[in-house]
């Protein structure tokens, strides 16, 4: 009978803490920085275009076969506001196949695509599973509104070893892009 | 292991046994199990276990993808304990590549496949509580004090659940500054955690009328049956891949091997819990050790290319002995890939464990197998 | 007397009652919501008004605009009868079960007897429940309850014989089954006291008759999900909630009646209604946290063992009062024997069941397992 009476002085105990529950949708944890959400592209403010040139690493990587992207010259380039020579046309995931891995932001050379790591973004809920295949608007619409403040990118480069992370000039960025394009491997 | 068992109806009075379904989808298979319980009255004449719903073909996945992409499937065998299975992957991998990760990798590896094996025997105790009968209480004890856990996890890799952390050669970046720190917090939670489950369920003298003398295993059986992991050590038998094949750097550590004497449902309890402490100084004591210095193996390439050859890795996650069998014929996705799974090998006891036991015992025997699905059917 | 009809009265305090009981049973549902959250160290329901004051609302709104479900299979008329085969019986008890001193729908003589009578019947609800649904699950859960209920009813009513034969009125000397006379002969002194062995013999097999922790066999969750009422949904399945924690109320304040004195006890005779309603509030409060704190607490046991518990423990000791207590009456010993016999018994009847209990867990542990490297 002594263990019955320790049970119940463990529960008495336990109601007399503080709740560690929180209301969720009014109340919300705060999100490490490091979060891991869904994929989304980012938007350079600088030169107000996508990072993103469509060079498909990341579809290549990703385990699974979750995206689909195409690439077109880049008018601003042919401007000469901007120094991509190539840029994504049509960008494609499909957030219901997506499984959230990252390997696409740690291959990315450009660091065009981050995991999103706010509350707020895409609500996933849909009344049909084809509406979850988002294109380069919507992917591009967190990090253009200005929600995707600070995402994580420290992957970029540290993961592969001997390639330290290093502030790459636009001409080395294309050149990597132009050997990713030519095969990878 | 309690086989021998008769009907003896009486002569005048004609009774039938009946077949109760439970599952695949009931509050006590801990995923989607099936199993059709025969039962004479409260009696439990023949189990027949029944899986595969969860059946994805994780090793055929993993031979289409390269060793970096097959990380994020080997979390989704084991969803409870998914460091560990990482871990057993790439050191696979990193074995038959003849890679030597760095020092430091090798010591975070360490910390978060502990800290993980702490907060899957915490999803057992809660699940096992509510097997019994404790109404909510352990679940909402334990799951309180994994979401501590789970919150640790979710800073260093940014997942809560599959984290595709480990990296053939390291992982896949480096830990917050203040992790230490962080690691301490999350283990004084632990034991103050481990305290409560302690009160709540241990001594309870109905917990121990429940489980004790429970679908008793001898060691001589858990040898037939291929239990490893606490079944096992439940029954005696002092074998832990950790201490008997030391991976990684466990050989460095200074921890107990708990083990049991009857080899029953009481004693795998008890071996789980103790087992979460011994987890609690290994990770004191990696955390002490941990140095600085690189997280990846140098002069990698991009996209790991392994010889021809194939290898066995064990690994000693919270369910057991976890093997990855692996043939390489070059290139970068591997053969054949086989997993060794010990929830599927404990699971296969169930039949016999309990043959001649109560429909309730039966219940809490499945509970104490611990079993997570999506690994028994890969 | 409320009105001048005896009719008419009657009804009104019959309507009162079945006002009164599904608004507890609202309260109580809330109540154990929140109370098992704070158990928990969670927050209990939040949403519904201001901390969740109104779920219990929300809920029977719910389940009354429900679909009510049948299965195809099912046996219709014992399958839709069995809920009031349930809840009427657990209504029926109320008609006699005093509040204060006068507040009460008619105090029988048999008072107690007929209380003890009728909620027995629920038993043959859960009979047909189990067996109307046409559910393996539900068969089971339904000869569970039938087994559990029929055995705990008689050490419940050895435990009530007890008080019953120490009751002590002036007028019409000992043994009394009218509840208002036992109330008042426990004026200074409550039976408790005098009879602690019957009191927790009451508790135990009461927490039994509830099928509540450790004793929810019938209903376990995770081996017959739900048992009898697995197949039920909507209003059907709210009555049997409904008479679940009725007969809940109904042991509480039978347990505060018998042993506790009632209204009486501390206060002694002849306190006021506006004391009588408090003191009674009180103690029957006391015992419905009391039920729904072990319910958050204790795991379950097996048939077997709750079986055994209950013919091999209960029983005797509950007729070793009863023996005691005649002893007592005929040599007509003081007061004071029965409380310290009573109490020696409960102390020996605690140690043996600490003694059977620890007989399991006293087999050997192993040395290695038990808190080897303990970091505690």
């Amino acid at each position: 009978m002594l263990g019955v009476l320790k049970a119940i002085k463990t529960t008495i105990s336990t109601a007399l803490r503080k709740p560690v529950t929180v209301e969720y949708p009014s109340t919300k944890k705060e999100l490490p920085h490091r979060s891991r959400g869904l994929p989304v592209l980012l938007w350079d403010f600088d030169v107000e275009e996508p990072f993103c040139t469509g060079c498909q690493v990341c579809a290549r990587y990703c385990p699974v076969d979750c995206m689909t992207m195409t690439m077109k010259d880049n008018p601003l380039y042919a401007e000469g506001k901007s120094k991509r020579k190539k840029i994504v046309d049509k960008f494609y995931i499909d957030y219901a196949r997506c499984m959230r891995c990252d390997i696409c932001v740690e291959v990315c050379n450009f660091d065009a695509i981050v995991m999103n790591n706010t509350w707020e973004g895409v609500e996933l809920s849909r009344y049909d599973r084809h509406d979850l295949v988002l294109d380069v608007d919507q992917l591009m619409d967190q990090s253009k509104s200005g929600e995707l403040k600070d995402p994580f990118r420290e992957p970029m480069g540290v993961a592969h070893s001997g390639w330290t992370p290093k502030v790459r000039s636009e001409e080395e960025k294309e050149a990597v892009a132009a050997k990713e394009e030519s095969g990878e491997e | 292991m309690a086989t021998e068992y008769s009907v003896t109806p009486g002569k005048d009075l004609e009774t039938i046994d009946i077949n109760v379904n439970v599952g695949p989808q009931h509050p006590a298979t801990h995923g989607v199990f099936r199993m059709v319980l025969t039962v004479d009255g409260e009696q439990v004449v023949d189990v027949d276990p029944i899986i595969g719903y969860m059946h994805r073909g994780a090793e055929k996945l993993s031979e289409n993808c390269d060793y970096r992409q097959a990380i994020g499937y080997q979390d989704r065998t084991d969803y409870l304990a998914q460091f560990n299975t990482e871990l057993c992957y790439v050191q696979a991998v990193e074995k038959l590549a003849g890679i030597e990760p760095p020092e430091r990798a090798e010591y975070i590896r360490v910390i978060l496949a502990e800290l993980n094996r702490i907060a899957s025997h915490y999803m057992f105790m809660g699940a096992f509580g509510t097997d019994i009968g404790v109404f909510g209480t352990a679940f909402m004890y334990t799951f309180r004090d994994r979401e501590i856990i789970q919150d640790l996890f979710e800073e260093i890799t940014g997942e809560r659940m599959m984290y595709a952390y480990f990296r053939a050669g390291g992982v896949a970046w480096d830990v917050p500054e203040d992790f230490r720190e962080r690691c301490r917090e999350v283990l004084s939670a632990v034991r103050k955690g481990i305290g409560d489950i302690d009160g709540l369920m241990t001594d309870n003298e109905v917990i121990i009328a429940r489980c004790r003398g429970v679908s008793p295993v001898t060691p001589e059986d858990a040898i037939n049956w291929g239990l490893t992991g606490p079944m096992l050590r439940a029954t005696g038998l002092e074998h832990d891949v950790r201490r008997a094949e030391p991976y990684c750097i466990y050989d460095r550590f200074e921890f107990d091997i708990p083990t049991g004497i009857q080899g029953d449902v009481y004693d795998r309890y008890l071996v789980r819990l103790e087992e979460m402490r011994q987890s609690v100084r290994i990770v004191e004591q990696a955390l002490e050790g941990m140095p600085e210095g690189p997280i990846m193996a140098e002069g990698l390439k991009r996209t790991l290319r392994l010889p021809e050859g194939e290898v066995y890795m064990r690994n000693e996650t919270p369910r057991g002995e976890y093997g990855i069998y692996l043939i390489s014929k070059g290139g970068d996705k591997p053969y054949r890939l086989k997993i060794r799974s010990p929830a599927f090998s404990n699971l296969s006891a169930l039949r016999a464990m309990s043959i001649g036991s109560y429909v309730a015992d039966t219940i809490v025997t499945l509970g104490s197998i611990d079993i997570v699905l999506c690994e028994v059917d890969r | 007397m409320i009105a001048d009809n005896a009719w008419l009265d009657g009804l009104i305090r019959m309507g009162a009652i079945a006002l009164a009981m599904p608004l507890s049973v609202i309260i109580l549902t809330y109540l154990e919501r929140k109370i098992s959250g704070r158990l928990q160290q969670r927050l209990g329901p939040m949403r519904v008004g201001p901390y969740g004051i109104l779920q219990g609302l929300a809920d029977t709104i719910k389940l009354l605009t429900k679909e009510d479900l049948r299965p195809q299979t099912a046996d219709r008329w014992t399958f839709e009868l069995a809920p009031f085969a349930v809840m009427v019986p657990v209504f029926l008890a109320f008609v006699t079960l005093p509040f204060t001193a006068d507040l009460f729908v008619r105090n029988l003589e048999l008072g107690l007897f007929f209380i003890i009578a009728v909620s027995g019947v629920s038993i043959v609800g859960f009979v047909m429940a189990g067996w109307g649904s046409d559910n393996k699950y539900a068969l089971l859960g339904g000869a569970r309850a039938a087994a559990q209920l029929i055995s705990y009813e008689i050490p419940l009513v050895l435990a009530v014989v007890a008080v019953a034969m120490i009751a002590y009125t002036p007028e019409a000397g000992r043994g009394s089954l009218n509840l208002v006379e036992i109330v008042d002969g426990q004026g200074r002194v409550p039976f408790i006291v005098w009879q602690p062995l019957a009191f927790f013999i009451f508790l135990v097999a009461g927490l039994a008759e509830l099928y509540r922790q450790p004793f929810d066999i019938p209903v376990a969750e995770s081996e017959v999900v739900g048992g009898p009422f697995i197949e039920y949904s909507g209003i059907r399945w709210s009555m049997f909630q409904m008479a679940e924690f009725v007969s809940m109320v109904l042991i509480s304040v039978l347990a505060s009646l018998l042993f506790l004195g009632g209204w009486n006890w501390p206060l002694g005779n002849g306190a006021g209604i506006a004391l009588q309603v408090p003191l009674i509030f009180v103690k029957t409060s006391f015992f419905i946290l009391l039920f729904i704190w072990l319910r958050f607490s204790l795991p379950r046991l097996r048939i077997d063992q709750m079986m055994q518990f209950c013919w091999q423990v209960l029983l005797p000791f509950a007729l070793l009062q009863i023996i005691i207590n005649g002893w007592v009456l005929v040599y007509g010993w003081p007061d004071w024997t029965l409380g310290v016999s009573s109490g020696a018994l409960t102390l020996v009847a605690g140690y043996l069941t600490y003694r059977a209990a620890r007989q399991a867990a006293e087999q050997p542990v192993s040395p290695r397992l038990h808190r080897v490297g303990s970091v505690m």
